[in-house]
């Protein structure tokens, strides 16, 4: 009896003790890979964003799946809107395909986290560029797509002229915004006393906008117009007072330390807006790129310029293909038709985001 | 005749079985330190390479945001808004945990009754209620009920005139006063209440005339209330509709209603079957001894069955307790400031998420260890001492 234990113990011991051999071998062998990793990823990190982008194929963009004119699902499922013509540019100027992307769509609460682990490589969801941003995020704001601010949106018939009317208001707000703090700082600037009340989803500020429990809906205007155009009760139920209480610059994002991966997508950007100045469009391109003799525009859609010593095609070093703006403007259109595209139809002006030549600030560095 | 064998030869130290057992354990327990360290340490290389903080500096942070419901400014740090968004917590779950355990006691006696009525209606809700997920039950509970079903502010129902009910809350009568004052002129009632009860009890064993001790206890309760009520200055104030809100009394916030209602809803179907099940563990025989000794049935469930049956219940009551503190913070989903709201809310305006997430973590883990040391206290204390 004694014995049989004895042995039934050292069976089970020995097989702890194997199990145990084989959690200490493999702690032991993960701590050197971590340390391993860790060299290794140290030096991955100085291999930018770009190059594994190229190698992966695909740009995974997030983006987000519910706001009108911006970024909203098609009848296919596919994400149509302005923000996501940027990420198709982004992978059009990159990867020279601009079906080449990944939408993921993101909560407003955790873009920074996702763009912070690395689930997605670029943010181009309508986010506002701030100091906090740069620093605590670490995030790395490029060109604004669309300079915007923060607007407040009323019932038509629930007596409101202005912001300074809505004393006591409660006021709805997304959550993890600078809409938040901005409404807060209003009302204590104001003397409003608001009560302000967040939400994850925009869905669920529109039920308690529509059932009353909300007097205000505040948001970028760009924002708020979307709503309003596609509010069930019909636009001229809903209007958009007139004060604009702060600078909202939305732009695309990516994460600091990456500034071979953050220029590239810079300049994609940048291309659309160059483009719309040059009076480049997706319909114009290849009639203007084969028979124009303008050494910028030629330049500019990586073209031969033919010179005294032969021809030569402009190459920036940016890690980009050479023609990466023809691509972008032929795969998606220049900025003009990107707004006219989704943003137009609901109403929005150009204002602020017109081209420096036209009045506005959209203003591009030069392509050589 | 075979000799006894001699002294057991000595065991080597790699067969000695008590040797084996703490060396194993602490192989284990190493290689899941070890686990823990390679994790932790992943975090912080990755982390430094993004400059992101990791320390609690966040905390001092200016939350810009503000809380309705409270005078919390958006200059305040951090920690102010964290602190808030607990109690709030607190109070939903304290009163949640009161008002399941009400219900859920009612219930659970319901599907016992022999009223067909009674028990069918009882039986309904409990299987109902107890299948469906909670956070389905609390977007009903806002969207369907609380946005939908209650009017606007401008038509708000105003029952007997006391209460205003719409889709911005509830709004009660309240006192006009101090609110440490009135507790400790309740504290007093209650004490006068327990005194003449012992007094009148102690002195009807001597005696053996009938005690009264309740029904004197609860007229000098009251009276006591009435006068220091009247003494002290306290007033009623009714809410009624202004402009856009209500003005005097208590207004409840429309999410805390709904976040309530559902918690209590969820939480006591799931007590209500835990009650009935205690109920029928209690020995039949109990039962019909209380029948023997010709106790009413109210008698019979107050005095013999239901001390019995909480006795049993209670672990299981604790579970549901512990379930109802961590459900509160699906509250963050209808816009109601308690923790997981705020955490969420200052993770999104730039604190970094894994020391914010890991606080709001370890203060749902105080909380829920707090009320697993109140039960088990509780346990223990009605165990049953065996011999």
């Amino acid at each position: 009896m004694k014995k049989s234990m004895i042995a039934v113990a050292a069976v089970a011991a020995s097989a702890l003790f194997l199990s145990g051999c084989a959690t200490t071998e493999t702690t032991e062998e993960t701590t050197s890979a971590a340390t391993q990793s860790t060299t290794s990823t140290e030096t991955a990190a100085s291999v930018s964003l770009l190059e594994s982008v190229k190698a992966a194929g695909v740009v995974r963009c997030g983006t987000r799946d519910a706001l009108p004119g911006f970024a909203v699902l098609d009848d296919s499922g596919e994400h149509v809107g302005f923000d996501s013509d940027f990420c198709k540019a982004i992978a059009a100027a990159v990867l020279g395909d601009a079906t080449a992307v990944e939408m993921v769509d993101l909560e407003t609460a955790d873009r920074f986290t996702a763009l912070q682990s690395g689930s997605v490589d670029v943010l181009v969801r309508n986010t506002t560029w701030t100091a906090t941003r740069d620093g605590s995020e670490a995030a790395t704001f490029l060109q604004p797509n669309f300079y915007d601010g923060q607007g407040m949106m009323v019932a038509s018939d629930s007596g409101y002229d202005s912001v300074g009317d809505m004393n006591g208001a409660i006021v709805c707000v997304s959550k993890g915004t600078t809409t938040e703090g901005n409404a807060a700082l209003e009302s204590s600037r104001l003397g409003l006393n608001w009560e302000v009340r967040s939400f994850d989803d925009t869905d669920l500020i529109l039920e308690a906008f529509i059932a009353g429990q909300c007097d205000g809906w505040s948001s970028d205007v760009s924002q708020l117009t979307g709503f309003r155009s596609a509010y069930p009760e019909g636009a001229s139920a809903l209007s958009i007072l007139p004060e604009v209480f702060s600078k909202e610059p939305l732009a695309p994002a990516v994460l600091d330390g990456d500034t071979a991966w953050a220029q590239a997508v810079n300049w994609a950007i940048l291309a659309t807006i160059q483009a719309e100045e040059f009076g480049i469009t997706s319909a114009n391109v290849d009639q203007i790129a084969s028979s124009t003799e303008d050494v910028s525009i030629l330049r500019f859609l990586g073209q031969e310029i033919e010179s005294a010593d032969g021809s030569a095609v402009l190459d920036p070093s940016l890690g980009l293909p050479t023609d990466f703006a023809y691509q972008v403007v032929k795969q998606v259109g220049n900025y003009g038709e990107i707004f006219d595209r989704h943003l137009a139809p609901l109403g929005l002006e150009r204002g602020v985001n017109a081209l420096w030549t036209d009045g506005g600030i959209l203003y591009a560095p030069p392509y050589r | 005749m075979s000799s006894l064998p001699s002294t057991p030869a000595k065991v080597p130290l790699w067969r000695d079985i008590r040797v084996l057992r703490w060396a194993f354990q602490l192989l284990v327990v190493a290689g899941v330190f070890a686990l823990i360290f390679w994790l932790y340490n992943n975090y912080q290389v990755n982390i430094s390479k993004s400059q992101i903080q990791t320390d609690l500096t966040f905390l001092d942070n200016p939350a810009s945001f503000t809380i309705p419901g409270s005078d919390f400014d958006q200059s305040q740090p951090v920690r102010d808004a964290l602190v808030l968004g607990f109690f709030n917590t607190l109070r939903v779950a304290l009163v949640g945990i009161l008002l399941a355990t009400v219900l859920g006691t009612l219930i659970g006696i319901a599907r016992l009754s022999r009223n067909f009525l009674l028990r069918t209606v009882a039986a309904a809700y409990v299987e109902v209620v107890r299948n469906l997920p909670l956070l389905l039950l609390l977007t009903f509970m806002n969207l369907a009920v609380v946005l939908q079903t209650f009017p606007r502010i401008d038509e708000a129902w105003l029952p007997l005139d006391l209460f205003v009910i719409s889709n911005r809350g509830l709004a009660l009568p309240w006192f006009e006063g101090s609110g440490w004052v009135l507790l400790g002129l309740i504290a007093t009632s209650l004490i006068a209440l327990w005194a003449t009860v012992k007094i009148r009890n102690t002195q009807s064993d001597k005696t053996g005339t009938p005690s009264y001790g309740l029904r004197i206890g609860v007229l000098i309760a009251i009276a006591i209330l009435i006068a220091g009520w009247m003494l002290l200055d306290f007033t009623w104030t009714l809410p009624f509709v202004e402009g856009r809100g209500t003005v005097g009394g208590l207004r409840l916030d429309p999410s805390f209603f709904a976040l309530l209602v559902a918690l209590v809803v969820y939480t006591s179907s799931h007590i209500a079957e835990i009650v009935r099940g205690s109920i029928l563990a209690v020995p039949k025989g109990q039962g019909e001894a209380a029948d023997a000794i010709a106790l009413s049935p109210g008698q019979k469930m107050r005095l013999v069955i239901l001390p019995q049956a909480f006795r049993v219940a209670m672990p299981a009551l604790g579970n549901q307790y512990l379930n109802l503190i961590k459900n509160s913070s699906l509250g963050a989903t209808i816009s109601y400031f308690e923790l997981t709201q705020v955490a969420q809310i200052t993770v999104g305006n730039g604190s970094p998420a894994v020391p914010a997430f890991t606080l709001t973590l370890l203060v749902y883990l105080f909380i829920s260890l707090i009320t697993s040391l109140v039960v088990n206290y509780f346990n223990r204390k009605l165990a049953l001492v065996e011999r």
